[in-house]
Order: structure tokens, then C-alpha cells, then sequence
């Protein structure tokens, strides 16, 4: 596609803006990796020859941080996918009081993640919370389920899913009403069963909606902070902490500005590979898809 | 189409009828033109000067804790407006608050309530104005020793304290004649209780991956004879046989069952609640939850005694120091003012209410001699005890980073991630790594203020 001089100038101003947020941030970010910028400096930018980069390499927590953050987005990520298919499916069936259960699914999309991960918090409290107090009267003692690191890190990810499975859905469902009701029908008409027209339409034809969900969800996911900083404060141990925590904690905790841009820039970057890798991934499957099947 | 009707709408021209349209342009007339001339007028009249506005960011428990004297302040002072703004009830939390308004530069607010463990910090980024040209050597002098501490840097004084407050253990006087001398009869009484069923467990505190964690650090590892930092070489000391001696002691309550493993999630309130329903014989807490177990009808009121944390036989104990004072903010507009709310709300007077209504211990020797005080606090003598030999946080710049180090190994070991010799070496390391990388050399790391 050729640009129009008259093209070109109406895009100016959203390309300005996107400089404005999104370049010089970046730009910003990368200089001051190279810089000492901590309470130890005064606050003021000294050059220190690439000390962050190597402090990067060697820090341990970051890389640690890097797979629990990874681990966290594609687990939740996956769970929300299915899950919000099986919802988006089951509220696309014309059922009686469909707009209501539309609503009502909605409700903890709503929620504001801070109220969401306290109210987690006090469910999951040892040993005075509400599940505690179930596991109690059944006889069993109570369990300290932020207390240990596998099932601290299984509830973050099932409070995620539970709060943004909605939104995957209400994606979803817009893409399954702008399949035209014929074709399903003709394909039933032609003695499809309920799998095969899943499975040779309607998947198909989402393919476009699950690519823009998961795409969504993936880079809010990678980059969670309020649930973790609320409910797990990244405990137990650091067991929880993700990248977008420990670069808080760089800046505004520590006033280490220098490394806390490192984490920061160093986080982008991994997240642009991955983002890149998955859509070129998506984009060749779609190929792969309209041409027939890969050669 | 709905972009059809969408756009016909537009066109429709505004369906305010012409005498509505009028009335409402005559009333915007008027309403602008009383807001110009109404300041005019008031100067026309003579109106009294406006005070001079004064605020302060504080943690809500201390902010609802000096409303009165806040109050009385302002009456008595016409010429200046103090004003508290509520800030969050985490300390951490609202560190980060206050930091977010200093980096932009003008902070909306003049005094800052400062918790000792960030004073270091505050001062070295350059958002405080010292205070000796206000209170001279002789202030800290009338104070009690360890009130004293955390509040000078260098040669200056960057912060008048408020509270006086150390870690303090709480023990049951309706199961034991007398609380235990050291960490080893804590533990026994404790076993002992818990044999014949007394109470389910021992002894609670706090094991969250928080700042709370490093405050029980900080009294464990004295006890234990074990030092976290090293003043004079300016480096962290963590991996010393007796500091993995004091945790392997913290590591071995929740493997013997002397605590429930659930401290490992425990802050002062979850600790406080669980003790409060009797299910504990001993806490570890400030001084404020006294006065929580006294106000609340719980199964334990009355049966509480208050002693100063135990430590090892033989060594030398200490609470952790949990001060609180005023600081100054660079750039305030009306210092001289500011000083005034300072010396009012540090005084002996708000002091000796905060001691009376919600326990907070003073800083004033004045006050801990005064008999009817005693009469009235009753944790007054150990409140001052707990003065003599309390134990400061590492007092650097780099405290946050090295805090947060500590308590990340420590709560992993006591969630069973890492052995106490391998969690504490782990955490020196990167405490030296830390310090290394923020000023580049590590001998410069302690030369921080």
C-alpha cells in the first residue's frame, strides 16, 4: 500500500502520540540502564559502564522472577481460553434469561483487581478465613494455603482466571454471533454432528477472536502486578513475585532508578520476543489454514 | 440503520426552548461574575488573613490517634491551619505513597510521619530539612536512650520522634507465675502448655514476607548474639554461625510446633487476633495490641502480662526499635510554621495522651518519672526498659533493598524452601551483591549516610 501525502498526515497525530507514550519512555528506559540512578547517588544519574546489564545477567531473582511470571501467564492464559469458550458457547444457546446470566457473568470482570485479591486474601487466611473454616468442620485441620508455595501460586492463577475468564468469553461470544446462524444450520441439515460443527466451523471462524484474546490477555498477564502485590505481596519466599513487582520494588521501594529501568527494559524486551514469536506462529497457522495446509 | 438515525440526531438542532436558554445564560452570567468579585469583597471587608495551611501525611491509626490534639493546635493557633491527611494503615504502603509525591518533585504536604527504618533513605534522596536550627542537642538529651537513636544523620537532626515504641512479648498470666528469662524457657513453658492441652500453640509473631519479618529478624538475631549490620565495615553480616544459630531457632518453632506454620503468613494483626482468642501462651507484638486486648471482651482480657523480648541464655536481649517521629519537608513554603506543629505534636502533652488513650510509649524520660502516668500506663516501666537496650534497624540508605532480601529467604525457609545455613548465606550474598552494584565498589558501601 502506497502512503497519500493527505494519508500520511492524518496518521501524524496518533503516530505522534504513540512516540510520545511508547518511544521516548522506551528511549528514556534504555539510558537510564546505563546509569547508576539510586539514594546512594543522590538520586542524580551517574554513568557506571553498563554495571545494571551485568547485575542483570548475574541477579538471580530476575530469572527466577522471569519463569514465575511465564509460568503464571501461560497457565492463566490457557485456563482462560478454554474456560471462556465452554461460557461463551453455553451463553450463545438461546436460554431463557440469557441477558441476565450475560450480566451476572460479567460481575468479576467488574471488580476492581485490588478488591478482587483482598477478598481472595481473606477466603484463603490461615486459619481464619471461610475455607479454613469449611476444611475445620469437615474435621480436617486447617491448611495454609498462602503459606505454602504450590497452592499460593495455583490460587493466584485461579483468582486470575476467575476475574478475566469473562472478558475472554464476552470476546468470544461476540465472534460466535457474527457466525451466520445458515451455516450451521446447513451443515446440521447435511448430518453434522455437534463436534464436527465445533470443530470444522465454528473453531475456525474464531480463530481471529481467540489470536485477539489471547494476544490481550497474554500481555496483561505478563506484566500482573496489582493481584500479586495484593494477595501474595509475592510470597511465600518470593515464590509469587513477577517482574512487574520486582521493578516496582526497584524504583519505588529501593530508589534504585538505574536497575529498576534495567528490570523494566529487560522485561519489555523478553515480552516483545515472545508476543512476536506467538503471532508469527498464529500468522502461519492462519496461512497454513487458507492455502490448504502447510506443504 | 442505526448510523442513520445516529446522524439525524445530530442535525436535529438543540431542543432547549428561548426563554430556558436566557434564564440559564443569566444565571451562568451571575454565577461568574460572584466568583470573581466575591474574594474583592471579602478584602473590601476586612476579613481576618488566612492561616497558614500546614499538612501532614500520616498513617491512619496515628492520624485518628492525634485528631484531638490536632484540634486543640488549630484553636490554639489562629494563624496556622494543620491538617492531617489519612494516609494507609501498612507502613509500607504508605512509604510508597509519600514517594510517589516526593519524586514529582512538590509534595502536597509539609511534615512527613517517618517509621525509623526509612529515615536513612529519606535523607539520602534529599526530600528532608534538617532540623537544628529549630531544636538544639539538649531535645534529644531529655529523651530516653533509645528514643533517641534513628533520628540523626551525620551531624544533623532530621526527625523529632513521636513514639517511643519496641517489639515487646505479651504472655499469659493465668497459665505461668512468672514469663520466661530466656528463648530456651519460652520454648519449654511453651511444650510444657501445650502437653497438658493448655493452649494449642506456643509462641506467635509475624513470618510474612514483609517488613514486619525483619523486625522479629532484628530481635532474633540479637538474641542469638548475631549482628545483621556491620556499622563500621558498612556490610551485612548474615551468614555468621550464631546469625544461622537465630534462625534455625525461628525455623525449629514451626518445625516443633511451638508455632503454627500459618505464622509464615502471620502480620502483627493476624498474630494479634489468633493470641487474643487464647489460643496462643505467648506474642510478639508492639506496644498498641495491649490496649486492643484490654478494649476487646475477649476470653484473654486481663490475663495478659507485658515483658521485654527474651533472648538466648547469656546474651544480651533487645527489642526492635519501631519509632515514629516528624520530619520536614525540603521545599515546604512555611517551615517555620511546620516547626510549630512539630514541637506541638511531639510534645509532652499529645504524648502523654497517645501513652493514655491507645499505649503508644513516649520519648520523654519526663513523662516515664511522672507517678501518675505510671498509675494510668502500666506498660510504662516496661515501655521504658525496653528503651535501655533496644536494637535499631541497619541504619543505611540501602535498608529497603536489604530488607527485603532478608525477609524474602527467611519466609522461604520457614515455608520449608531452604534450609536456615543455606537461606541465611543465600541472603548475604545478595546483600553484598546489592551493595555492591548501587555504588559501585564495595568498599565504598558503607560510606552511605
Amino acid at each position: 500500500m502506497k502512503l497519500s501525502g493527505a494519508k500520511a498526515l492524518l496518521m501524524l497525530p496518533a503516530l505522534l502520540l504513540l512516540v510520545a507514550v511508547f518511544l521516548y519512555p522506551l528511549l528514556r528506559y534504555g539510558w537510564l540502564s546505563g546509569h547508576a540512578s539510586s539514594v546512594l547517588t543522590g538520586l542524580r544519574p551517574v554513568p557506571n559502564g553498563g554495571a545494571n546489564w551485568q547485575r542483570l545477567i548475574e541477579d538471580v531473582r530476575f530469572w527466577k522472577d522471569a519463569g514465575q511470571t511465564l509460568r503464571f501467564a501461560f497457565c492463566s492464559v490457557a485456563l482462560e481460553l478454554a474456560g471462556g469458550l465452554g461460557v461463551a458457547l453455553l451463553l450463545h444457546q438461546p436460554l431463557r434469561g440469557r441477558g441476565t446470566l450475560r450480566a451476572l457473568t460479567l460481575l468479576p470482570w467488574a471488580l476492581p483487581t485490588t478488591v478482587m485479591a483482598l477478598g481472595w486474601r481473606w477466603i484463603l487466611n490461615d486459619p481464619h478465613g471461610p475455607l479454613n473454616a469449611a476444611l475445620r468442620s469437615l474435621g480436617a485441620p486447617s491448611y495454609g494455603f498462602l503459606t505454602t508455595p504450590a497452592t499460593t501460586w495455583f490460587f493466584a492463577v485461579l483468582a486470575d482466571v476467575w476475574k478475566t475468564m469473562p472478558f475472554v468469553a464476552l470476546l468470544l461470544l461476540a465472534g460466535l454471533q457474527s457466525i451466520p446462524a445458515d451455516l450451521e444450520e446447513t451443515l446440521r441439515l447435511e448430518g453434522a454432528s455437534r463436534i464436527q460443527i465445533l470443530r470444522r466451523l465454528t473453531l475456525p471462524l474464531l480463530v481471529p477472536y481467540l489470536s485477539l484474546a489471547l494476544l490481550f490477555r497474554l500481555a496483561q498477564a505478563l506484566g500482573v502486578f496489582d493481584l500479586i502485590q495484593v494477595l501474595t505481596g509475592g510470597g511465600p519466599g518470593g515464590s509469587t513475585e513477577s517482574l512487574s513487582l520486582y521493578a516496582y520494588l526497584n524504583a519505588m521501594r529501593f530508589l534504585d532508578f538505574g536497575y529498576a529501568a534495567t528490570v523494566m527494559l529487560a522485561t519489555f524486551l523478553l515480552l516483545a520476543v515472545l508476543l512476536g514469536v506467538g503471532w508469527l506462529l498464529l500468522r502461519r497457522a492462519r496461512i497454513a489454514r487458507t492455502t490448504g495446509g502447510p506443504a | 440503520m442505526p448510523l442513520r438515525r445516529l446522524r439525524a440526531g445530530l442535525r436535529r438542532p438543540p431542543g432547549i426552548p428561548g426563554p430556558l436558554a436566557v434564564g440559564l445564560s443569566a444565571l451562568l452570567a451571575a454565577m461568574l461574575l460572584a466568583l470573581g468579585v466575591a474574594p474583592g469583597l471579602g478584602r473590601l471587608q476586612g476579613a481576618a488573613p488566612q492561616p497558614v495551611p500546614i499538612r501532614a501525611l500520616m498513617p491512619a491509626p496515628l492520624a485518628d490517634a492525634v485528631a484531638g490534639p490536632v484540634a486543640r493546635f488549630n484553636a490554639k493557633n489562629p494563624g496556622v491551619r494543620l491538617e492531617v491527611i489519612r494516609g494507609p494503615l501498612d507502613t509500607e504502603a504508605i512509604s510508597d505513597l509519600a514517594i510517589s509525591s516526593l519524586l514529582l518533585g512538590e509534595a502536597p504536604f509539609d511534615l512527613l510521619l517517618v517509621d525509623v527504618s526509612w529515615l536513612a533513605k529519606y535523607v539520602a534522596a534529599g526530600w528532608f530539612t534538617p532540623l537544628d536550627g529549630w531544636f538544639g542537642p539538649e531535645v534529644l538529651a531529655a529523651m530516653e536512650p533509645g528514643a533517641r537513636l534513628g533520628n540523626s544523620i551525620g551531624d544533623h537532626l532530621w526527625r523529632m520522634p513521636l513514639t517511643g515504641d519496641t517489639g515487646l512479648l505479651y504472655w499469659r498470666t493465668d497459665l505461668m507465675d512468672r514469663p520466661p528469662r530466656d528463648t530456651d524457657e519460652l520454648v519449654a513453658i511453651s511444650r510444657d502448655l501445650q502437653r497438658r492441652g493448655k493452649v494449642p500453640w506456643g509462641y506467635l509473631w509475624q513470618g510474612r514476607q514483609y517488613e514486619g519479618l525483619s523486625c522479629v529478624m532484628v530481635e532474633v538475631l540479637q538474641a542469638f548474639g548475631a549482628r545483621w549490620w556491620d556499622g563500621a565495615s558498612g556490610a551485612t553480616a548474615l551468614d555468621s554461625p550464631e546469625a544461622v544459630a537465630a534462625a534455625s531457632w525461628l525455623d525449629g518453632l514451626l518445625r516443633h510446633g511451638v508455632s503454627p506454620a500459618s505464622v509464615a503468613g502471620f502480620t502483627e494483626n493476624d498474630a494479634l487476633q489468633m493470641f487474643a482468642a487464647g489460643e496462643a501462651a505467648f506474642l510478639r507484638n508492639w506496644p498498641y495490641a495491649w490496649r486492643e486486648i484490654e478494649k476487646a471482651d475477649g476470653p484473654i482480657r486481663g490475663k495478659v502480662g507485658v515483658t521485654t523480648v527474651v533472648a538466648a541464655p547469656g546474651r544480651q536481649a533487645g527489642g526492635t526499635l519501631g519509632t515514629w517521629g516528624l520530619s520536614l519537608i525540603r521545599g515546604s513554603p512555611h517551615p517555620e510554621e511546620a516547626v510549630t506543629a512539630i514541637r506541638w505534636l511531639t510534645g509532652e502533652t499529645v504524648q502523654r495522651q497517645l501513652a493514655l488513650e491507645q499505649g503508644y510509649a513516649p520519648t520523654w524520660s519526663r513523662l516515664y518519672d511522672d507517678p501518675e502516668l505510671q498509675r494510668q500506663a502500666p506498660l510504662l516501666v516496661v515501655q521504658r526498659a525496653a528503651l535501655q537496650h533496644p536494637e535499631p534497624r541497619p541504619l543505611t540508605a540501602a535498608y529497603a533493598q536489604l530488607s527485603d532480601l532478608l525477609t524474602r529467604q527467611v519466609n522461604g525457609m520457614l515455608t520449608g524452601q531452604e534450609a536456615p545455613a543455606a537461606a541465611m548465606a543465600s541472603a548475604q550474598r545478595q546483600s553484598l551483591q546489592v551493595l555492591r552494584s548501587m555504588v559501585g565498589t564495595p568498599a565504598a558501601a558503607g560510606t552511605g549516610p
